[in-house]
């Protein structure tokens, strides 16, 4: 492993350890999260976060922002629900949805290279994906495959498969950003976009590259969530789009690119999956959830930028810097 | 040096609104010939008086796009204003100011958080703004139980029903607000300083202008007009409604861009938000008069969104 990757990880412990010892404080106090049942329920719900945000944590690796996320898991849950119309059978409806993802991805990709704020790019994508999986799928139902119903609620015990596919996805794209040299390039573009073009690095190949996984783990993303939904919703991925990006950062991934590790990403998307859960169970309603998660996200965001967890400084930054034009 | 580049600068923002007044015009027009009733004024002053609230909330979100953020929580406070504004006027046309004043003061003291966070703590825009907006959900959720009570004053339904000649109340608010802002904007030393702050902060402070306080007024400005766009839209629908606000967050950046202000700050201006709002009324008037389902309304938008960024590129910005 290299020296850059040992030191991504190590910036890593910090959100591990929050994370730990608030699973571990809710486990200690709280009979109901404890049960397997429970533990079943927070990994299911913790399957999709972790593979949208690994694809927008590539992203965010290269100081982009991918908003279109929401939308591409709607539209996947949407024509997985539709499959009769859409591919006829499970292993062609799946395909087709994985396409689908990934073309929207390379969609993404062309207008940030011809120069479109990414920000922009990807919201225009966000409002007219919503608009098709509206127009494929336009209430919450529909019948969804049996074999891929079969395959995205398998359970191992109380582990949902789909938490092992995820976690390994999240690993094998960790490897592939720290390791290979798409990865470093990947940096490179995120540090300094300039620096990469002028030492050979083709940034426009990256940059697609990465919306295309983007866009292609989102639709997978998708596939998780109708392992919970049981159907198609048209609207159900919108939470994922903001809840991803939060994921990425509270992960220590910095906003302005080339800084952090999918480790991390990890840990954040546990957390973020989890915090609901957790407050859920110690009775706190709805409406404080959504106080509590805003001031844990400040207050988390505010100590990565003060330095608390002793990251380099630099990376505070208070505006976007997303690098192409617009 | 400088005026060159100033001149340049000013042609490429002409040519910015040369496209997007053309677009509003045409689309417009277009929506216009679709139907019998078409271009009558009064149908036209109808339709900017209802969008007024997206004009007003679109102000505000210019201000914060040329700070060189983003303003994520337009919505939430749009709501929160409709929330106080409904259960302390309860109905009564004796408490229309006192109603006026807390939900105005409410969303300034969101929008001073959000710009002590994104100016003073450094935290990025998109992030404080959505991490406020989380909060302030939370706030209003706590603060009706869900459920929230109370009415809109028929003295204060005038502003959505009742016209001066022949235009709309809304109308002209939004008119007088989109006035008062511009001229702050563009003719005076507020004005230039804050463009000045959302180009370059560094050099803006480094020639003596307490960059960050410019900053932070961005964003009291957009959560104070969107809490004039929240008070418009509860004297159109009368009650409080949550959610009523939650499209204006997105619509809002997108009418800003597309009347050519750039993410980057310091680039475009209320002349050109003034166009964006109308090309993305328009759009949904046209498309709704064509009974083309909501789903095909949201891939149009989507469409113009990217293709109008893309030829603006084309243009040289």
């Amino acid at each position: 492993m290299s020296g850059s990757t040992l030191h991504n990880l190590r910036a890593t412990v910090p959100i591990w350890a929050f994370t730990a010892l608030l699973i571990l404080v809710a486990a200690l106090l709280s009979p109901p999260f404890r049960t397997l049942t429970n533990v079943t329920a927070l990994l299911s719900l913790a399957a999709p976060l972790i593979i949208v945000a690994t694809g927008q944590a590539v992203i965010i690796l290269m100081a982009g922002i991918d908003l279109s996320v929401g939308s591409v898991m709607s539209l996947a849950t949407a024509l997985a629900a539709s499959y009769a119309t859409f591919g006829g059978s499970a292993p062609v409806n799946t395909i087709l949805i994985l396409v689908v993802g990934a073309t929207i991805g390379a969609l993404n990709g062309l207008g940030v290279i011809a120069g479109v704020h990414p920000l922009i790019m990807t919201l225009s994508t966000y409002i007219a994906v919503r608009g098709v999986a509206l127009f494929v799928l336009p209430s919450p139902g529909g019948e969804v495959s049996g074999g891929l119903l079969q395959f995205v609620t398998l359970q191992v015990g109380v582990v949902p498969v789909f938490f092992i596919v995820a976690v390994a996805i999240a690993v094998v794209v960790w490897y592939a950003t720290a390791e290979s040299t798409w990865g470093r390039r990947l940096y490179a573009v995120g540090s300094n976009a300039t620096n990469a073009d002028k030492s050979g690095v083709n940034r426009k190949a990256v940059i697609l590259v990465g919306f295309i996984v983007s866009g292609l783990l989102a639709s997978v993303a998708g596939l998780a969530l109708v392992g919970r939904l049981y159907s198609g919703d048209p609207l159900a991925g919108d939470p994922y789009t903001l809840n991803s990006i939060t994921a990425v950062v509270l992960g220590g991934v910095a906003l302005t690119g080339g800084r952090g590790s999918i480790i991390g990403v990890l840990a954040g998307a546990l957390l973020v999956g989890s915090i609901g859960n957790v407050l859920n169970m110690f009775g706190v309603s709805s409406a404080y959830q959504f106080i509590a998660t805003g001031l844990i996200l400040i207050v988390a965001l505010y100590a990565y930028n003060v330095g608390v967890f002793r990251r380099d400084r630099s990376a505070a930054s208070a505006h976007l810097n997303t690098g192409g034009g617009r | 040096m400088t005026s060159i580049s100033k001149a340049l600068r000013n042609a490429a923002r002409r040519r910015d609104l040369i496209v997007s007044y053309s677009l509003a015009l045409i689309l417009l027009v277009v929506s216009g010939l679709i139907t019998s009733s078409g271009l009558q004024p009064n149908r036209i002053l109808t339709i900017f008086g209802q969008n007024a609230p997206l004009g007003v909330a679109a102000i505000g979100q210019t201000f914060v796009l040329l700070s060189g953020g983003l303003d994520l929580s337009v919505g939430p406070v749009i709501n929160l204003s409709n929330v106080v504004a409904s259960e302390v006027m309860d109905g009564q046309n004796g408490r229309i100011p006192l109603a006026v004043a807390a939900s105005l003061l409410a969303a300034a003291l969101v929008g001073l958080i959000n710009g002590v966070l994104v100016a003073k703590a450094k935290i990025n825009p998109l992030l404080t703004t959505l991490a406020v907006a989380t909060v302030v959900q939370g706030v209003y959720f706590a603060y009706t139980g869900g459920q929230p009570t109370g009415s809109i004053a028929p003295a204060f339904r005038v502003v959505s029903n009742g016209r001066i000649g022949v235009i709309p109340w809304s109308f002209i608010a939004w008119l007088l607000l989109w006035a008062i802002t511009a001229f702050l904007l563009y003719r005076t030393v507020f004005g230039r300083r804050f463009y000045a702050a959302g180009a370059n902060e560094r050099a803006a402070w480094i020639s003596g202008i307490s960059s960050s306080w410019y900053i932070v007024s961005a964003y009291v400005a957009s959560a104070v007009c969107a809490g004039l766009a929240g008070l418009l839209l509860s004297s159109y629908i009368g009650r409080a409604s949550i959610g009523v606000g939650d499209p204006y967050t997105l619509i809002s950046i997108a009418a800003v861009v597309i009347g050519g202000t750039a993410f980057t700050g310091g680039v475009g201006g209320l002349a050109g938000t003034f166009a964006g709002v109308v090309v993305m009324v328009f759009i949904a008037t046209i498309l709704s008069t064509l009974n083309i389902p909501a789903a095909a309304q949201f891939v149009a938008q989507g469409v113009v969104i990217a293709s109008m960024m893309l030829l603006y590129n084309r243009l040289g910005r």
